[in-house]
């Protein structure tokens, strides 16, 4: 999936300027990191990107589609086509590990065997194979990380959003995660994750945009 | 970054523009698959069955409030129903009996009888001869040996005048014009029109029937607050499950139908008890009812709910509770947004 922001701000009713004029183009296939201190914008950026939050000004193009142009009736099916890991939309601890990853292909009208099929590759690829009939409560921190990474994958979505995925992890199961992100993205889903993690950014080596109070001050070059 | 779209080259916007509609069909609902329609309700319908059951006295308690909210209307019709099926009986017995002057000939009265027969706003006449008149008379008064005393039979002719006309409020002065008429015949002596504790009764059952029509428009609206608000509890029992799924892309559609369903059992839960309520209700009253009425020497059973009227119960009731809880769904629903 291919992103163009042309000039986008958003300004939130209550005045603030959250987002302006953020121009940046996230080719199909590509993988970049969105840093800045919080409060920057990253999670609205994310949110215009869902679809969450629309913008005030400028355009939004989705593999070429204005996002505009999309009604609030095209929302569920746009979002189908995104996987996100965001914090603090997390697991429903009332079912298993197996029935939250399976979510989105419940919502999209999966039947009963593709479901069990696809929800085993996705754990598969998190390394949670053997724990789907658990509850993820039972599950540490980085895996329930991972439980919701298999749920933004398991519908095959092409371009994968990251909003802080690494926020309460040690240093090494960050590195774990940004190399499942790393792993998904050699297969040609676009990525694009919002870290504040500077260290852990300049160590992958990929595309950095950076935002400081709603603005791109940088975009290209490792952090 | 991207250069501002106003620098491009036209033909490229051309290009890009009909890409872009090549793709926008990525955006469009998938194409209508009845079968997965069907099975998504099913799973629906038994999966939120078994929500209800996961809370039995939560579920058992709302459940028992609908029924008794439901049950009131409902015994209220039976009871009307009632009413209206003995009174029915009774229309049928409303006649206009004309006593005939006693120095009368049997000819000029059979002359009479037929001469009425044939007006246009009289069903029938009866003919009741003295001796007819004698041997009711003796049948059910017990008056057998006082009458047997008397030197002749001391009774006239009477005419059972049946009107065509049903007796009910909007009939009865038309009756009673007719009943004048029947008085002014000369053959007439007397002209009596039973009507009277019908206009009373009339107006009763009208009373009740608005009552009726009242109490269950109340407590119909109260069923779909109840469910309305036990909705709302358990949509906002869901809050997380709903932005969850809002995220990763369902429609609203999608999210209200679950709880459609729970609105769906409560009502036909609530449904079923509230028939239970009334059926024993009228079991329990039917003794006395059919004593009394036997009082007034009418044969009467008392009718409970039948098999129409229930599945017409909870098809109402079902209805009742789909629609109180879309209310409360579709509002709270549209209120719940990521953030």
């Amino acid at each position: 999936m291919e992103i163009e922001f042309q000039r986008v701000g958003k300004k939130y009713e209550s005045g603030h300027d959250a987002l302006s004029q953020v121009s940046f183009h996230l080719q199909q296939g590509e993988m970049a990191f969105l840093t800045g201190h919080s409060g920057a914008g990253k999670s609205t950026l994310m949110k215009l990107i869902m679809m969450i939050e629309r913008q005030t000004t400028g355009k939004i193009l989705v593999d070429g589609v204005d996002l505009r142009t999309l009604g609030k009736s095209a929302i569920p099916f746009h979002r189908r086509r995104v996987g996100v890991v965001f914090q603090n939309h997390q697991l429903l601890f009332d079912r298993s590990v197996f029935h939250n990853v399976a979510l989105p292909l419940q919502v999209s009208g999966a039947d009963d065997e593709q479901t069990g099929k696809r929800v085993r590759a996705a754990l598969d690829k998190v390394g949670l194979l053997g724990k789907e009939k658990l509850n993820p409560m039972a599950l540490s921190g980085g895996e329930q990380q991972r439980i919701g990474i298999a749920r933004a994958v398991v519908n095959k979505p092409q371009l994968l959003l990251a909003d802080e995925p690494t926020g309460n992890l040690d240093p090494r199961l960050s590195a774990e995660i940004m190399n499942l992100f790393q792993e998904f993205n050699r297969v040609g889903v676009t990525v694009l994750v919002a870290s504040h993690d500077l260290a852990l950014v300049a160590r992958m080596r990929h595309r950095v945009l950076t935002l400081n109070q709603g603005r791109m001050v940088n975009d290209g070059g490792f952090a | 970054m991207a250069k501002p779209p106003q620098q491009r080259p036209a033909q490229r916007g051309a290009t890009r523009q009909s890409l872009s509609n090549n793709r926008q069909s990525a955006w469009r609902a998938p194409s209508f698959d009845f079968k997965l329609y069907l099975r998504q309700h099913q799973a629906f319908l038994i999966e939120s069955f078994t929500r209800l059951i996961a809370h039995p006295l939560a579920s058992l308690m709302t459940v028992m409030v609908l029924a008794i909210s439901l049950s009131l209307p409902g015994g209220l019709f039976v009871l009307l129903k009632n009413v209206q099926s003995v009174t029915d009986q009774w229309e049928q017995q409303s006649v206009i009996s004309l006593y005939l002057f006693s120095n009368l000939e049997d000819t000029e009265a059979l002359a009479l009888s037929h001469q009425l027969s044939s007006r246009a706003d009289v069903e029938s006449v009866e003919y009741i001869s003295k001796e007819e008149g004698l041997r009711y008379f003796e049948q059910s008064s017990g008056y057998e040996q006082i009458m047997s005393t008397l030197p002749e039979n001391p009774l006239p002719i009477v005419l059972k005048v049946i009107p065509k006309a049903i007796v009910d409020l909007n009939t009865l002065p038309e009756l009673q014009s007719l009943r004048d008429h029947l008085q002014s015949l000369p053959q007439v002596e007397y002209a009596q029109l039973d009507a009277e504790w019908l206009q009373r009764l009339a107006t009763m059952i009208n009373f009740g029937q608005r009552f009726v029509y009242a109490i269950s428009a109340l407590l119909v609206i109260a069923v779909l607050l109840i469910v309305g608000n036990t909705i709302r509890m358990a949509v906002e029992s869901r809050r997380d499950e709903v932005l969850v799924m809002k995220l990763v892309g369902a429609t609203n559609s999608y999210i209200r139908r679950p709880f459609l369903y729970m609105g769906f059992w409560f009502g036909v839960l609530g449904g079923v008890f509230a028939c239970l309520c009334i059926m024993i209700l009228a079991w329990w009253v039917s003794a006395p009812a059919e004593r009394l009425i036997e009082l007034y020497h009418a044969g009467f059973e008392l009718q409970s709910f039948n098999a129409v009227e229930i599945i017409m119960c909870l098809t109402i009731s079902a209805f009742i509770g789909v629609i109180g809880s879309w209310i409360a769904v579709s509002r709270h629903i549209r209120d719940i947004e990521l953030q």
